[in-house]
């Protein structure tokens, strides 16, 4: 397989569970940059490209509510969760976990097969 | 900050207006969090490194297409029934068109047989482009309301009532019924144009047929009429069936018969001699005419050998 393939695979398989990270860490309020720190931090390594505009997409669709405020001398838009994308996020977990499991379980047969 | 705004304003340029605002703002507030974050690890910062920055956040083009993904022209759900439209019409407008060239062409004196050719694909050209334009801005019409999920694709559909599934040939092509239909709609004008057309124009005509030719051609046009319902039937069915390919076969049969037939019988041609003195005698256009004929009727003979062939395979 080329690198090629690999990164566009890595990209597919990555962007369902973006959605679900960033939805996951604006239970509290954060703006573009202090989000992406906090999933930095978290393991989850995401580039202001794809950051900035998922959060942009998921507030045009209303699962964040979002603020300009003022701080530290500037303004800044603060996302948060908003009700819909609680109960989204809750569905989503639920469907994360299931499909967690059952992939844990296929990988771990597959890593068994292998060995 | 000169290098930050011209950033913005750059990828402000590549936006729709109603977000380059919104947008432009949001991007400048991103930005000078991260400039920030380098001036604390760093100290001050040079223009250099703003421009680092700068490039490594992308083209300006890039970050607003990320923003802002581009749309295409024609919704992904209209495709197929876009494709299917755009081929119907201009096979449509094909026909059309060969019917207005060909009645100009035989009522012209000064039209030669190059000068037809030239008018029948170039005007098509010039109406094809008229007819794609016209389909494709209807679609981006449609295509920049709420598009339907599976556009053309009726939610009752049965899995029982799909075609058996087939060889690939048993899949009719939208050409192959357009080239039969105009075959056959070009055979009617010439064989019938003498009854609708004045006889200062039939006088000045550039065709030629004796009166014994045309007499058999037009013993022939219900045979010629079959030959356009049954392209109409393809067309409705888009599918061979037993039933359709024996048919074909027939009229295949048919058309080479008379092609032979016509091609047996003398003379064929009625000619102005003195238009063409010194350039052919009447024998060496007869003689063309007829080994003309027996190609011709080696088309329809071959499609009726292949349906032949194609009728034993299919269950």
């Amino acid at each position: 397989m080329t690198t090629a393939q690999l990164d566009k695979m890595r990209l597919e398989l990555r962007r369902g569970v973006l959605v679900l990270a960033v939805l996951a860490s604006l239970k509290q309020p954060h703006y573009g940059y202090s989000l992406r720190k906090q999933l930095q931090d978290g393991g989850i390594d995401i580039d202001e490209g794809t950051l900035y505009p998922l959060i942009r997409r998921l507030a045009e669709q209303e699962l964040l509510s979002s603020e300009w405020q003022q701080g530290e001398g500037r303004e800044r838009r603060y996302y948060q969760l908003s009700e819909l994308g609680a109960q989204l996020l809750s569905q989503l977990t639920d469907e994360w976990q299931h499909l967690n499991g059952a992939l844990g379980s296929l990988l771990g047969t597959a890593t068994q097969e292998r060995q | 900050m000169d290098l930050v705004k011209r950033y913005i304003a750059a990828v402000q340029r590549e936006l729709p207006e109603a977000k380059r605002e919104e947008i432009g703002r949001e991007l400048n507030a991103n930005i000078m969090d991260q400039l920030d974050a380098l001036t604390e690890q760093q100290g001050e910062i040079s223009a250099a490194e703003v421009a680092a920055l700068l490039k490594q956040m992308g083209h300006p083009r890039t970050v607003a297409q990320q923003f802002v993904p581009p749309q295409p022209f024609i919704h992904a759900s209209y495709m197929a029934l876009y494709k299917n439209t755009l081929f119907m019409v201009l096979g449509i407008l094909f026909v059309l068109h060969l019917v207005e060239v060909t009645t100009y062409w035989l009522g012209s004196a000064d039209m030669g047989l190059i000068r037809y050719g030239f008018a029948l694909f170039g005007g098509f050209i010039d109406e094809a482009c008229f007819g794609f334009t016209s389909i494709t801005l209807a679609y981006w019409l449609m295509s920049r309301q709420q598009p339907l999920a599976n556009a053309g694709c009726s939610s009752h559909w049965q899995p029982e009532k799909l075609p058996v599934a087939g060889p690939g040939w048993q899949h009719i092509k939208l050409e192959d019924i357009f080239t039969d239909l105009a075959s056959y709609i070009f055979l009617l004008v010439v064989i019938w144009y003498p009854f609708y057309m004045s006889a200062e124009q039939l006088a000045q005509g550039s065709l030629f047929l004796s009166s014994n030719a045309r007499l058999i051609l037009q013993y022939s046009t219900p045979v010629i009429v079959l030959g356009i319902v049954h392209s109409l039937w393809q067309l409705q069915q888009r599918l061979w069936s037993r039933n359709m390919l024996a048919s074909h076969v027939l009229l295949n049969a048919t058309i080479a018969a008379i092609a032979l037939y016509l091609a047996s019988t003398s003379p064929l041609l009625q000619l102005n001699t003195e238009r063409w003195h010194g350039v052919f005698n009447l024998q060496q256009l007869e003689r063309s005419a007829m080994i003309t004929l027996v190609i011709i009727a080696l088309f329809p003979a071959w499609e009726a050998l292949r349906d032949s062939l194609r009728l034993r395979k299919l269950q």
